[in-house]
């Protein structure tokens, strides 16, 4: 048995057209041409970003042969030739890329979630397709084995990219669960709405927009299941709100140290967390001076972006030497499989089944 | 002899488990926690099978059958070391804030090893007969009714120390990993509060018993020795804190700063009046 991988991602250089037929393939289908074309055990990995077929053949000697096969299949659904762009592995080599990507080494953004949920789901579409096997259950498990130890183990996923998470996870740092928390959004611009959303995610007990001209306000509430309240309330609103986000065009400060120590009292001690995404800024510098008042900047946000983004290169290394212990481990389980075979085809025809036991022993070492 | 080394091996284990307490502080490994609950339990059991060695030897002594052997400075801090790291593996076991390990089991272990010293220092475990006046079902009550809510009250100290770290990393705006591993602001306030709402009742209710103990022995409720006074003034201080929170909504900061001042007072109430209380005093013990 040997695993082959052939495939291509947002590194490789392919011409967009190529993508774009290989993308409008789908993987499901994609495999049905592959078991039309003989191969009966394969998984086909399909993203915006890469596209992976892993196979498996009997005899390990046929390896070059076979991921010609396979580039050629390649390159009738891409409908162009892919010589040049394509990278071919197997065996080690193969296993080791497949850990690599559910670890989010190989991705775009290092360390992001979403190719754990991609290598799941190409798992899952080959196994409805009747295309996995031995080799590919297995090697599949222990790819989302690899690639949430990685992240839980290592800070490779840890930090958010950008601005309007960074804010949302503060927020999270200061109010636990944000299902109890009311925000209030000053301003109904785009990045108003970007950052509504991202606070949405968290889904608050309740989210409010205030906006100069209410009709807009309004608007956007709607989009949102919001509720729109006037420009001249949001004042008294610091009162109850626990998250304000400001992302206003006023030249002015708009949100001043005078309207928070004037909510203060009535807040008992509850924190106040203060988001100021708008150029020029909307926030009074000097309020987040005050007790229980935690103000955040644009710039203070940018920073952590890249703080995160810096934290997560630190990672790499430590990810990379997980990633290459748990492909040794996995060469050494297929060598001894290989031996066993061997061994017992020899000796005893009849006992060649009770190897899967050996990966789930893995998995919980 | 075996009592001791019982003892010793039990501290051993809770000082390992702390320290994996501050490993899981810099590394998400859940391992760490999981395997710093698993010494702590181990510890505890370990701790439990050196006490009962004790009580076998304590009850030898036919005055002191059937009491706890609480009446030494060793006894009450082997029992405070008990008391912290029991109701740390349940409070922050159950919520599963096993990254708290670091702030409040350092108290533990100071017992543990404060414990340990007091043994070497005495040449023994410090076994005698009780007093007359502590040969009372109260002797197996009142202590530890204190002691339980000494221990909680110092889990709100591990946790109000927690949370002045977290305020500090969020308005530093430079927030370090620390502050993605603590549990959020509002969540450190609630269980600073939520403890010190429990502890306070316990507290109140042993030092009424301790009343009600001292009029049964000495004919007088109260009497201003040193340990009353000041176990009154550590309640006051609670009883502050409570009142500050609930009617003036002092949070964060300064209600940290409140109850810190309170388990201030406990521990002098514990190990400081020693020397300067007759009756309560486990250095003036016979």
């Amino acid at each position: 048995m040997e695993l082959l991988l052939a495939g291509l991602n947002h590194k490789s250089g392919v011409p967009a057209l190529a993508r774009d037929n290989l993308a409008a393939v789908g993987a499901a289908e994609f495999l049905r041409r592959l078991r039309e074309a003989g191969w009966e055990e394969a998984v086909v990995l399909s993203t915006c970003n890469r596209l992976e077929v892993y196979a498996v053949i009997e005899d390990a000697g046929q390896a070059k042969a076979s991921l010609d096969a396979l580039s050629r299949a390649l390159e009738s659904a891409a409908g162009s030739p892919l010589a040049g762009h394509l990278y071919l592995r197997s065996g080690f080599d193969a296993g080791r890329h497949l850990f690599a990507v559910a670890s989010g080494l190989d991705s775009l953004v290092t360390g992001e979630n979403e190719i754990l949920g991609q290598v799941k789901t190409a798992y899952e579409t080959a196994f409805t397709t009747g295309t996995t096997g031995k080799l590919t259950n297995i090697i599949f498990q222990r790819a989302i084995f690899v690639g949430r130890k990685a992240r839980t183990d290592t800070g490779i996923s840890a930090g958010q990219l950008s601005v309007a998470s960074v804010a949302a996870a503060l927020a999270e740092r200061i109010f636990g669960s944000l299902t109890e928390s009311s925000v209030l959004i000053l301003g109904a611009g785009q990045m108003a709405e970007i950052a509504a959303r991202h606070l949405l995610s968290a889904k608050p007990a309740k989210l409010q927009i205030a906006n100069r001209t209410h009709e807009r306000g309004v608007a956007l509430a709607e989009t949102l299941h919001a509720e729109a309240v006037r420009w001249e309330d949001f004042p008294s609103l610091l009162e109850t709100a626990d998250i304000v986000l400001a992302s206003t065009g006023a030249p002015e400060p708009v949100l001043t140290r005078a309207m928070v120590e004037a909510a203060l009292p009535a807040r008992m001690g509850r924190s106040l967390f203060l988001i100021d995404i708008a150029m020029p800024r909307d926030i009074e510098d000097s309020v987040g001076d005050l007790d229980h008042v935690y103000l955040y900047t644009l710039k203070d946000l940018e920073g952590i972006v890249n703080e995160n983004m810096s934290q997560r290169r630190k990672e790499i290394a430590a990810v990379e030497k997980l990633v290459d212990a748990k492909a040794r481990e996995f060469a050494g389980w297929m060598a001894a499989t290989r031996a066993g075979e061997q061994a017992s085809l020899r000796h005893h025809p009849g006992r060649s089944l009770r190897r899967g036991e050996v990966g789930k022993q893995e998995e919980r070492s | 002899m075996m009592e001791s080394v019982l003892f010793q091996i039990a501290a051993a284990l809770y000082v390992a488990g702390t320290a994996l307490g501050f490993v899981f502080l810099y590394n998400r490994d859940e391992r760490l926690s999981r395997w710093m609950f698993n010494l702590l339990a181990a510890g505890v059991v370990v701790h439990l099978a050196s006490l009962g060695m004790r009580m076998k030897h304590f009850w030898e002594i036919p005055e002191n059958r059937w009491y706890l052997p609480i009446n030494s400075f060793f006894g009450a801090l082997s029992a405070m070391t008990l008391a912290i790291t029991a109701t740390f593996v349940v409070v922050e076991g159950r919520h599963r804030l096993g990254i708290m390990g670091a702030f409040v089991l350092p108290w533990a272990c100071a017992a543990a090893v404060g414990a340990v010293f007091r043994t070497h220092s005495v040449g023994s475990t410090e076994i005698h007969g009780l007093a007359p006046a502590l040969q009372s079902y109260w002797m197996n009550i009142h202590p530890m009714v204190i002691m339980i809510a000494y221990a909680i009250f110092g889990n709100a100290f591990g946790v109000g120390l927690a949370l002045l770290i977290q305020e500090r990393q969020l308005k530093s705006k430079r927030p370090q990993e620390l502050c993605y591993r603590l549990p959020s602001i509002e969540e450190l306030d609630n269980l600073n509060y939520r403890l010190i709402a429990a502890g306070f009742p316990v507290l109140t209710v042993g030092i009424i018993m301790g009343g009600i103990w001292a009029h049964e022995a000495w004919g007088r409720f109260w009497g201003w020795d040193a340990k009353e006074t000041w176990s009154l003034i550590t309640a006051l201080v609670y009883a502050v804190f409570l009142h500050q929170r609930l009617v003036a909504g002092w949070r964060g900061r300064k209600a940290v700063y409140t109850s810190m001042l309170g388990f201030a007072c406990v521990v002098f109430t514990f190990i400081g009046v020693n020397f300067l209380s007759r009756l309560h005093g486990y250095l003036s013990a016979p």
